[in-house]
């Protein structure tokens, strides 16, 4: 009975919990959609309202003319498309990199692991700023395109952050898994991609998301390398020279529009991948 | 095969295997970052035809020199007491820009401070600078540890069956999802000094302000405005990473220890915090170092009225167009980084040994 109770008290303090974190997940992007519902003059009302209300009447008042705006212009829509590209251009390389490398440096003996570990990440310590100039200089000289200097510029916090976290999942697997491979004959390059790759999905999936969104969302970089080739320019370069169709200031209800409309992409491909997260694993393979 | 042999190919698999992130690094990232090295000696100036020249380590001096100097206090000549400020109505002392040095560069008071009933003054050669240090690292030891305890709180949730879970698992990635650059700018929006902005509402219902409290203007509440920006902003990607961490800890271990009788607070502390360790010491170095590098959520929200260490590099360089000067704050950056990246490994007992 005492157990029967403790266990309702649980459940209870469990979906609370839920509760609270999804409201705090998920108010500001709640609040993105409802700015970008509003007109110019709901956006300015004291006290701000919770659903776009009309300011006089009261009445709920939702208005898509901000939508409106932003699928009229042309640099946001090529944006997404330069974006998609991008994205998915420096997740792919980052993963295949990114794991070739981590099963080295977490599953192969050899001199030198740290240090190239070390090596790895220490291209990522420095602000991004710094490295601009040196950066565009080195694209300017070797003339590279911008799509493509922005995937390679991209590898920059990619690539690091794939490979150590990679590397600490290859880690966990028992060493057994490759010895028994080498046992029945397999290289150790072919025990690697059939045995071991296969049981990092949940790693790869992880870093993969992360990686997609941090190139999704970079400004910096695009910003500069697409500066002399604006068909080039991604989302966030896009929404950022946005001068407004409708508003006469700034145009704060179409920034969020764009924001909704660049953020829905992102949320459909993490349901995807979501499931993967869990089943990539099964207990019974890294049995030690 | 030998076991020579079989070591030998493994050393060979191994270099052929991390070519290709070789190549990278050595394309994109040899040169930029050797080039602020070496612009960090110089009075390199951004666009622009003057001559640089070598100036040494001028640029560390100037970024880095800290003076603490003791102030005498003021007394009043008739009543041989220490004066009375007349415009404070506090103890009067000596004003630090007398005392401070001028030479080579000129020290100015960060702020001052009583020790053991003695004034002191705390002065910088560049107090903007030294300000960006105290407040980023600030920023980052306090949104770090609040991320690892939310993201854990998450991933612990996450990681069980109860319907609705995928949905949560999209509505967990939403913070991290939206650019930077639009998040920003709506939580600058919904800290609005005015009932425009959401807090204030909300901070007025319950009665703790009048529905004016400029959170964003207020130095006693910038940083914690920021904090509360890039907890929620980032506490999503430590959730994410220290779940797949928890998805490899096998369910008979926990069955294991539940019969044995172990509690959940034991479960916790002996099994789940062993075995995920690893995850969470590259899930510190990453969410650290990208504390520590902060910028865009300073440069929109703030602009040049609060610097956080990158963003005070970037006005530097933009603005000032002092390249040299800017690259030796990147430098200076980098050892930060660097720093807590060691000291993350001393205490975690390295990366080589789990």
């Amino acid at each position: 009975m005492i157990n029967k109770k403790s266990k309702l008290a649980g459940q209870i303090i469990f979906w609370l919990l839920i509760v609270v974190m999804f409201i705090y997940l998920v108010f500001p992007f709640y609040w993105t959609i409802v700015t970008s519902l509003k007109t110019e003059n709901q956006l300015i009302m004291t006290p701000a309202t919770f659903i776009p209300r009309d300011p006089v009447t009261k009445d709920i008042s939702i208005t898509f003319q901000n939508y409106g705006a932003v699928f009229r212009n042309d640099t946001f829509v090529r944006g997404i498309m330069n974006s998609a590209i991008v994205s998915f251009s420096v997740t792919v390389l980052a993963l295949v990199f990114g794991s070739f490398g981590a099963f080295a440096l977490g599953k192969l003996r050899f001199r030198g692991r740290t240090f190239s570990l070390y090596l790895i990440l220490s291209m990522t310590m420095f602000p991004q700023i710094s490295v601009l100039t040196g950066l565009y200089a080195v694209i300017r000289a070797l003339s590279i395109p911008a799509r493509t200097s922005m995937i390679l510029s991209y590898m920059l916090f990619t690539l690091p952050f794939t490979i150590w976290v990679m590397t600490s999942f290859f880690k966990k697997l028992p060493d057994s898994l490759l010895q028994a491979a080498n046992v029945d004959g397999a290289t150790s390059f072919q025990a690697f991609y059939m045995v071991l790759l296969p049981l990092t999905v949940p790693a790869m999936v992880t870093t993969g998301l992360l990686a997609f969104i941090a190139a999704w969302n970079e400004y910096l970089f695009a910003l500069t390398f697409t500066s002399i080739q604006s068909s080039a320019r991604t989302v966030p370069v896009a929404m950022a020279l946005f001068s407004g169709e409708i508003a006469r200031q700034e145009p704060f209800g179409e920034i969020m529009a764009a924001s909704v409309i660049v953020t829905l992409p992102l949320l459909v491909l993490v349901y995807i991948f979501q499931k993967r997260l869990v089943e990539g694993l099964t207990a019974g393979a890294v049995k030690g | 095969m030998s076991q020579h042999r079989l070591e030998r190919s493994e050393q060979k698999l191994a270099m052929l295997l991390l070519i290709p992130s070789f190549l990278v690094i050595f394309l994109i990232a040899f040169y930029p970052l050797g080039s602020v090295f070496v612009t960090s000696f110089t009075n390199r100036t951004f666009a622009s035809s003057v001559e640089t020249e070598t100036v040494g380590f001028d640029n560390y001096r100037k970024l880095l020199s800290l003076k603490i100097m003791k102030l005498e206090p003021i007394f009043d000549p008739d009543t041989g007491l220490q004066a009375i400020d007349d415009f404070s109505g506090e103890p009067a002392y000596q004003d630090p820009i007398d005392l401070l040095p001028r030479d080579p560069f000129r020290y100015k008071p960060l702020r001052e401070f009583d020790l053991f009933g003695t004034r002191y003054v705390y002065a910088a050669t560049d107090p903007k600078f030294i300000q960006s240090i105290e407040d980023t690292l600030f920023f980052t030891l306090t949104s770090v540890i609040l991320e690892t305890i939310f993201g854990m709180m998450i991933a612990l949730i996450m990681i069980k069956n109860f319907p609705g879970r995928g949905g949560l698992r999209v509505a967990m990635l939403v913070p991290w999802a939206i650019p930077t650059a639009v998040s920003s700018r709506m939580w600058e929006w919904m800290f609005a000094s005015t009932r425009v902005g959401v807090f204030n509402v909300i901070a007025q219902w319950m009665g703790y302000t009048d529905g004016q409290f400029p959170f964003l203007t207020d130095a006693s509440t910038q940083i914690w405005a920021m904090i509360a920006i890039d907890v929620w902003k980032t506490t999503p990607f430590m959730a994410l990473l220290l779940m797949a961490g928890l998805q490899t800890i096998p369910m008979e271990v926990y069955e294991a220890a539940y019969i044995d009788g172990c509690g959940a607070i034991r479960r916790f502390t002996k099994i789940t915090m062993p075995l995920v360790k690893h995850t969470l010491l590259v899930a510190l170095v990453f969410r650290t170092l990208d504390a520590l590098r902060v910028f865009d959520l300073f440069q929109i929200v703030f602009a040049q009225k609060r610097y956080s260490m990158a963003s005070f590099s970037y006005y530097q360089l933009i603005d000032n167009k002092m390249m040299g000067y800017s690259s030796a704050a990147s430098v200076v950056i980098f050892f930060i980084i660097l720093f807590f990246i060691l000291l993350y490994t001393k205490i975690s007992g390295g990366i080589q040994n789990d």
